[in-house]
């Protein structure tokens, strides 16, 4: 069990070589016309807005909803080694995690119930 | 390779009786999270208060509980340790949450509400703020936040290993972070205060767990128990060990507010709504001197040679920056926090005594520390004038005669924190003082000494200024709080002279308080 | 234990290849990717085509067979564009990184039982180890970086916004899909693929855990961004979503990532809930089903079924509302899911201690849950009837709006009342 990760570097090494490839031969094969309209920002003919980037600001929902995606991940962190050893853990491992599911719960009542699950 | 690791867990035994209080802490804190969720907004904030208040009551009676049933030992694969020391601390954070729940509790004074943003979500000096402050809208999350840190601060000190202590170390500190930056008045300062307090508590965590990870490269394992019985058996010690130690200490130094590592404290003390304060200077750092000794006791002992120079560096630089910059402040609440800071360099003493008195002392000196800075932020937040809070020094100028009762129950907080006889300061720092005298580190006790002396100065000074100088003429005013803010100075004050007149009984209580190895 | 220290002989059988056939068998396995996803898509737009009256494409090689491989060289021919506001080297990067953990997702699948390659025994998989399972789920979730990344870095808004609803839509599926897991590494007491699909030797877990694949099939379209969740790119409201700036062999490689990605998800759902490479019932009847090359037939079957039902769901359905789509992920798949893994639990823990058989567990389980939904819909209902009396009782207070605030003047919108409106309707009363 030495190198059982050897084969997925390997994999990878392949999949990258191709990937880089790809994308350093497209500016080879494609002809190259320039026009400045086509290197703008496409917002359908009308001129681009401004840079979202950088100063950009980003709205508090994806923020909100990437820290809820941290709660429950880390629940499931915790689930994966339970559910595998579940046999072992016997009753407390039952009781434990009825527990650890509730508080999780409890969590995600108050944000269900503060509107941090709606998108409008 | 790993089934063989599946094949090793067994189901760890908890000992619920014994960590009962810190489950009825955390069980409150949950509930109170519940609380939130279904209760209608008008009767949420009373069913708060009712649900924090019963919570720490029936914990306190639950450590009062093992306290007679003496029931001690390691529990959850020895992860946790319930001794003399740690039913003792738990006990007096317990106690501390009781009386900074009351100070919290608090909505007379302030004639917009309590001490809390309405929103706090609300840009401050937005039009939304000012609605929600119309419609007398209160933030009660901060019921929940309280309870998860004081949970947290029950763990902190009776924390078995390593990750144990870094995890309630951020249970205690996460909430903690939210509830200064809450503020009603002069929200942007609170929220500069919580995003410093939130920076650097984060890095001197980042710290910690770094100086963990090393140690764990010594010792093979993160228990105390065990780096305390590696580091007796390599002759040689390991640089790793070395800087491990010094790492986890710098993040616990960190929290008890130690210079170089105390920037955060005057400006958290400051830009807190002053019940938080009050709150955060006792508990968090009894909760966090607790940690250090049992962490310094029980598995660094073996270092203490080595560590002893950086020890007593630390401990001189934080007596004389707590005293010789506290006495050039002009604001009341940087004040008193560099007399905490300056508290936090005489308790190193206990922590580098090293022996049964110096432990004695220093849980004696957490116990009368607690109290006295309660009462003295409970205080501070009566004395008022338009705009808030009167935190300017000169603004207090003649007090005395205009309120003399909460001006002479200032004094008395401020002659415990200087230290005078009859008080509970004046019997922990003896206490302390003299366990370090008997242990050879005269040189040091007499730095405290003289920082003493220098910080009796500033202390004075405002005694002067209350009783001795007539008032400067800002319409400054003594605001006749609600029962729960005069309950706890009342507590507060009584506690004070109550064990500075009568010390014994305390320590007899902590004549079997000693750490599990 | 046993069934452990069995485990632990079937992953020794892991990692003792030699490095040719190591390279052998990635080289394999990246060729037939490529090739699935050229099949792929193909495919996919054969069906759609049948589904809508349509012959689909039918020109280039027979019957249009070779329409997607002239399509990847149209595009490795076309002007390869870098809009003037891209952040180069991210923009460069982006497909790559969508791209690379598409293909080693792969690296755990297994496709068939132990075979002889030139006189090497080896198992017809890749690579495998004791948490492969949550490989898979790492790598692919660095793929959801590519994606973030490429609407960031090509300094546009409609990429910008595609590649946020992107992540977010990812990560809000990516619980659920874990979830769903929770109940098979219960039943397989382990985390590696190969020895799931070993313990699926009796039963598959479809039957056992019918919910649980339900919810993963149901994430696993969202987490590939198909239809009927196919919001990144809906192109009616963000043009292209987060590839919108790209073009030629970039644009290709993303577009690979997205087949290769619903392969892999349902070369993971095979695995986890079908049985993987085993026989379906009637055939493994027939003994030397499972042996041998045969296994790959019934995978690649399976998984073909799998990509049939995205393309018949993208044939199908209407695509959601972003809204309707997160209420749906947040609100219905993620409790169902902690609450089936509970239920899951409970059951195995009564056969465990308590020596109950299956019938017994689920009536002790089925009747309290149908009280629960019971009690549940009565609550709702009520909760409706209220909501409604409330909205007749909402207070009439109505904004005043001024059409001419900013520099050109605008129609107000629903619920706005201008002035003259206003002061109309105040006559009216009174």
């Amino acid at each position: 069990m030495n190198n059982v990760a050897i084969p997925i570097l390997a994999l990878g090494l392949i999949a990258g070589a191709f990937a880089v490839f790809s994308v350093a031969i497209a500016s080879i094969t494609g002809p190259k016309r320039y026009n400045r309209a086509r290197v703008d920002a496409y917002e359908c003919g009308i001129e681009p807005t401004p840079q979202p980037m950088g100063g950009g600001r980003i709205p508090v929902k994806y923020y909100l909803t990437a820290m809820l995606f941290i709660v429950f991940d880390i629940e499931i962190v915790f689930l994966y080694p339970w559910a595998v050893s579940f046999d072992s853990l016997g009753i407390f491992g039952l009781f434990e995690m009825f527990l650890f599911s509730a508080s999780v719960l409890v969590v995600y009542a108050y944000v269900w119930r503060r509107g941090g699950l709606e998108w409008d | 390779m790993s089934s063989a690791l599946i094949a090793d867990i067994t189901a760890p035994s908890v000992n619920y009786y014994m960590l009962a209080p810190i489950l009825i802490v955390l069980g409150g804190a949950v509930l109170s999270v519940l609380v939130e969720a279904f209760y209608p907004r008008e009767s949420r904030r009373s069913a708060q208060i009712a649900l924090v208040l019963t919570t720490l009551v029936v914990a306190f009676l639950a450590v009062l509980n093992i306290k007679v049933d003496a029931i001690l030992g390691f529990t959850i694969v020895n992860s946790l340790a319930i001794d003399g020391v740690s039913v003792f601390l738990q006990g007096l954070i317990i106690l501390s949450a009781l009386v900074g729940a009351l100070l919290i509790s608090e909505n007379r004074i302030d004639p917009l509400g309590d001490a809390f943003a309405a929103q706090s979500s609300a840009l401050p000096g937005s039009e939304d703020e000012l609605a929600f402050t119309e419609r007398g809208w209160y933030q009660t999350e901060i019921w929940s936040l309280f309870l998860f840190s004081v949970g947290g601060m029950l763990i902190f000190p009776i924390a078995n290993d390593l990750l144990t202590l870094f995890v309630a170390l951020e249970v205690m500190s996460l909430p903690l972070y939210l509830l200064v930056g809450m503020a009603r008045r002069r929200r942007l300062l609170s929220q500069e205060a919580a995003l410093k307090y939130f920076v650097l508590g984060a890095f001197s965590s980042a710290f910690m767990l770094y100086g963990s990870a090393l140690v764990y490269g010594f010792a093979n394992s993160v228990e105390l128990g065990d780096i305390a019985k590696a580091l007796s058996a390599s002759a040689a010690n390991s640089n790793l060990m070395l800087v491990g130690g010094i790492f986890i200490l710098i993040g616990l130094l960190f929290k008890v507010g130690a210079a170089p590592f105390h920037q955060w404290t005057p400006d958290v003390y400051q830009g807190a709504p002053t019940a938080i304060t009050a709150f955060m200077s006792a508990g968090t750092k009894v909760a966090a001197f607790g940690a250090l000794l049992r962490v310094f006791y029980v598995a660094l002992s073996g270092l203490a040679w080595d560590l002893s120079a950086v020890l007593w560096a630390i401990a001189i630089i934080t007596m004389l920056v707590g005293t010789i910059i506290g006495v050039a402040q002009s604001d009341i609440k940087r004040m008193l926090a560099y007399s905490s800071i300056a508290h936090a360099g005489f308790l190193l003493l206990g922590v580098i005594a090293q022996s049964k008195a110096a432990l004695d002392g220093s849980l004696f000196y957490l116990a009368g520390y607690a109290f006295t800075s309660l009462g003295a932020f409970a205080v501070v937040s009566l004395v008022r004038d338009a705009s808030g809070e009167a935190n300017h020094l000169g603004q207090w100028a003649g007090l005395g005669k205009r309120s003399p009762v909460i001006a002479s129950v200032f004094t008395l907080f401020l002659l415990a924190l200087a230290g005078i006889p009859l008080t509970s300061g004046f019997v922990g720092k003896f206490a302390v003082f003299a366990a370090a005298y008997e242990k050879g580190l005269a040189p040091l006790v007499v730095v405290a000494v003289i920082a003493s002396a220098i910080a009796g100065f500033f202390y004075v000074r405002v005694i002067v200024l209350m009783f001795f100088t007539d008032a400067s003429g800002d319409e400054v005013s003594v605001v006749v709080p609600s029962f729960a803010t005069a309950a706890a100075i009342t507590i507060t004050a009584v506690v004070t002279i109550v064990l500075g007149v009568i010390p014994q009984p305390v320590f007899d209580l902590l004549s079997n308080a000693l750490f599990l190895k | 234990m046993n069934k452990l220290i069995g485990a632990a002989q079937g992953l020794g059988a892991f990692g003792l290849d030699p490095l040719w056939l190591v390279a052998l068998k990635a080289v394999g396995i990246f060729v037939i990717l490529v090739l699935v996803t050229l099949i792929t898509i193909i495919m996919e737009r054969k069906v759609v085509s049948w589904m809508q009256m349509r012959v689909g494409p039918n020109r280039v090689g027979p019957g249009g067979s070779l329409q997607s491989l002239m399509d990847g060289v149209k595009l490795a021919l076309k002007e390869e564009i870098i809009p003037r506001t891209a952040d180069r080297a991210v923009y460069w990067l982006a497909p790559v990184i969508a791209c690379v953990p598409a293909f080693m997702t792969f690296a755990v699948i297994p496709f068939g039982p132990e075979v002889s390659i030139f006189g090497t025994a080896t198992p017809l998989q890749l690579t495998d180890f004791p948490v492969s399972v949550l490989y898979i789920l790492a790598i692919s979730s660095i793929g959801i970086y590519g994606i973030v990344l490429a609407g960031w870095s090509s300094g546009s808004t409609y990429a910008l916004l595609g590649g946020l609803r992107s992540s977010a839509q990812m990560i809000s599926y990516e619980i659920p899909m874990g979830l769903s897991f929770v109940a098979v590494f219960l039943y397989a007491g382990s985390i590696s693929t190969s020895e799931i699909v070993a313990a699926q030797a009796g039963t598959w877990f479809i039957v056992l855990l019918l919910p649980s694949f339900i919810i993963y099939v149901m994430a696993m379209v969202g987490e590939t961004n198909r239809a009927p969740f196919d919001l990144p790119e809906a192109e009616g409201e963000l043009v292209g979503g987060f590839h919108t700036e790209y073009s030629s062999l970039k644009f290709a490689l993303f577009f690979l990532a997205e087949y290769i990605n619903m392969v892999t998800v349902s070369a993971l759902a095979t695995t986890l809930f079908l049985g993987g490479w085993r026989a379906p019932w009637p055939i493994s009847l027939w003994e030397s089903a499972n042996t041998g090359w045969f296994p790959m037939i019934w995978f690649f079957g399976k998984i073909s079924v799998f990509i049939f039902v995205f393309i018949w769901l993208r044939g199908t359905l209407p695509r959601l509302r972003y809204d309707q789509f997160m209420k749906f992920g947040w609100k219905v798949l993620l409790p169902v899911s902690i609450g089936w893994i509970l239920i899951v639990a409970t059951a195995r823990a009564s056969r465990n201690i308590a020596g109950f058989d299956t019938a017994t567990t689920a009536r002790w389980l089925l009747i309290p849950l149908t009280i629960l939904l019971f009690i549940s819909w009565i609550f709702e209902e009520v909760k409706n009837r209220r909501s409604k009396r409330d909205v007749e009782l909402v207070e009439d207070e109505i904004a005043e709006f001024d059409p001419f605030a900013g520099v050109h003047p605008v129609p107000p919108l629903p619920g706005q009342v201008t002035k003259s409106e206003k002061s109309a309707l105040q006559v009216e009363e009174s």
